[in-house]
């Protein structure tokens, strides 16, 4: 097949599919309750017990108190991940914090909070660094 | 010796099926409000490493393709390309390829190539075109030499290599459910290939076939989809990242910390690059067996049951 030929119908083509998705409405967010983060904590640390969660207002992340330690959950696109807050920080920002991760897979995360959740936020990192 | 054989580039001719194909699934999805799930930016992200893919070829595929018309020039055996020649080689091909997924799963230098085709939590044609950019320095273009020095052109096995990829984009599926019993019983099919994806302690390295479901169970890796026990898509840590960039450079970024960090022998270092992932050398880490281990502490009555045997 020509290159240029080629590279139209992969160019068209992720467009179009990704037009598609977003007028059919799948690139709605997936929105946290407390059951959802804790389940969302326990799947990636199944040998784990949550003993609180905290989500944020707008349902797109939760501080989780666990066993092992503080963490994070939050959702990516319809589904959820997880990390530990250890040798996390924060900057503040406009209408919340962001979350810096030593990950490489998950580096930052921008938190919208209202100002008592950015309180707890930061009063928990800095417990935990 | 014939230096001089054309297969058409399969791949590049499928990309036009692929796209519809993933219309059409995505179609009956929403349609009939079943038989899978798809996301914007998940589905995007999948898009994105199979074009990277596609470019990588183009522009690493030299490598590999110079590799195997060395040996051609060196064997002395050429098998020609009758039916019968290319049918044996796409059987054997794909034994070939049994094995090259397998340690894509159990040597971390392969697996920081592969690891990007089990990065998303979805489950649908495009999670089929998520590939690798990064294939070529795996240096997995070795298991192929035995086919080329047996006498299979470099052309043919890659054709070959090229149907065997096609054949795997239709498995990626939910909108599938089992089918007739001998083909489950003989080809790598949806319901066996979910199972692959599966980041439940069941389901963890199980299922690497390509096309013929056979291999997994000649070798002992073959697990069958539960009915009680719904399979979870994705990483066993889950990446908190649609960048295509990241997902496809993130495994060789976690070897070079891994390798370089201080205090640590050279064996060790060794064993981080070549070890089953979730090796770690102060045993902070959970590899497959840690992880199956761990479930079966928690839910010893599985023990015994398939992916737990």
């Amino acid at each position: 097949m020509p290159l240029p030929v080629l590279l139209a119908l992969v160019v068209l083509g992720i467009g179009g599919i990704a037009v598609a998705l977003h007028l059919l409405g799948l690139s709605a967010p997936r929105r946290l309750d407390e059951a959802g983060a804790r389940a969302a904590w326990l799947r990636e640390f199944p040998g784990d017990t949550v003993t609180a969660a905290t989500v944020c207002a707008d349902g797109s992340a939760a501080l989780i108190a666990a066993h092992s330690g503080p963490g994070v959950v939050w959702t990516m696109g319809a589904d959820t991940t997880a990390r530990p807050l250890h040798g996390a920080r924060s900057t503040a920002q406009g209408n919340g914090l962001t979350l810096h991760l030593p990950d490489f897979t998950a580096p930052r995360l921008q938190l919208r909070l209202t100002p008592q959740e950015a309180d707890l936020w930061t009063r928990t990192l800095k417990d935990t660094a | 010796m014939t230096d001089q054989i054309a297969f058409p580039d399969v791949v590049q001719l499928a990309v036009p099926l692929f796209i519809a194909a993933i219309l059409a699934e995505l179609a009956w999805i929403v349609l009939r409000k079943r038989g899978g799930r798809y996301e914007t930016r998940d589905a995007l992200t999948s898009l994105i490493m199979g074009a990277g893919n596609v470019a990588s070829g183009i522009l690493l595929g030299f490598i590999a393709y110079g590799f195997f018309m060395l040996l051609w020039q060196i064997t002395p055996l050429d098998l020609g390309t009758s039916l019968p020649v290319i049918l044996l080689c796409f059987v054997l091909d794909d034994l070939r390829y049994y094995w090259v997924h397998r340690f894509g799963h159990r040597i971390r230098w392969v697996w920081a190539s592969h690891v990007n085709h089990h990065s998303s939590q979805h489950y649908n044609l495009t999670t089929a075109l998520r590939q690798t950019w990064t294939g070529t320095f795996t240096f997995m273009m070795l298991v192929r030499a035995p086919l080329i020095l047996a006498g299979f052109h470099p052309a043919l096995v890659l054709f070959c290599g090229g149907l065997n990829l096609i054949y795997q984009f239709w498995i990626h599926t939910e909108a599938i459910g089992r089918l007739p019993r001998w083909v489950e019983a003989v080809m790598n099919t949806p319901s066996h290939h979910r199972v692959h994806h599966g980041r439940n302690a069941r389901y963890l390295d199980a299922n690497y076939a390509g096309v013929f479901i056979v291999w997994d169970k000649l070798f002992g890796t073959f697990v069958p989809e539960q009915e009680s026990e719904k399979v979870d898509y994705g990483l066993v840590r889950n990446l908190g990242t649609f960048n295509p960039l990241r997902v496809a450079f993130h495994e060789w970024v976690g070897i070079f910390r891994d390798v370089t960090q201080p205090g640590i022998t050279w064996r060790d270092r060794w064993m981080y690059m070549v070890a089953p992932p979730g090796w770690s050398h102060d045993g902070s880490r959970a590899d497959t067996a840690r992880i199956k281990a761990d479930h079966l502490a928690r839910h010893p009555e599985d023990r015994g049951t398939p992916g737990f045997s």
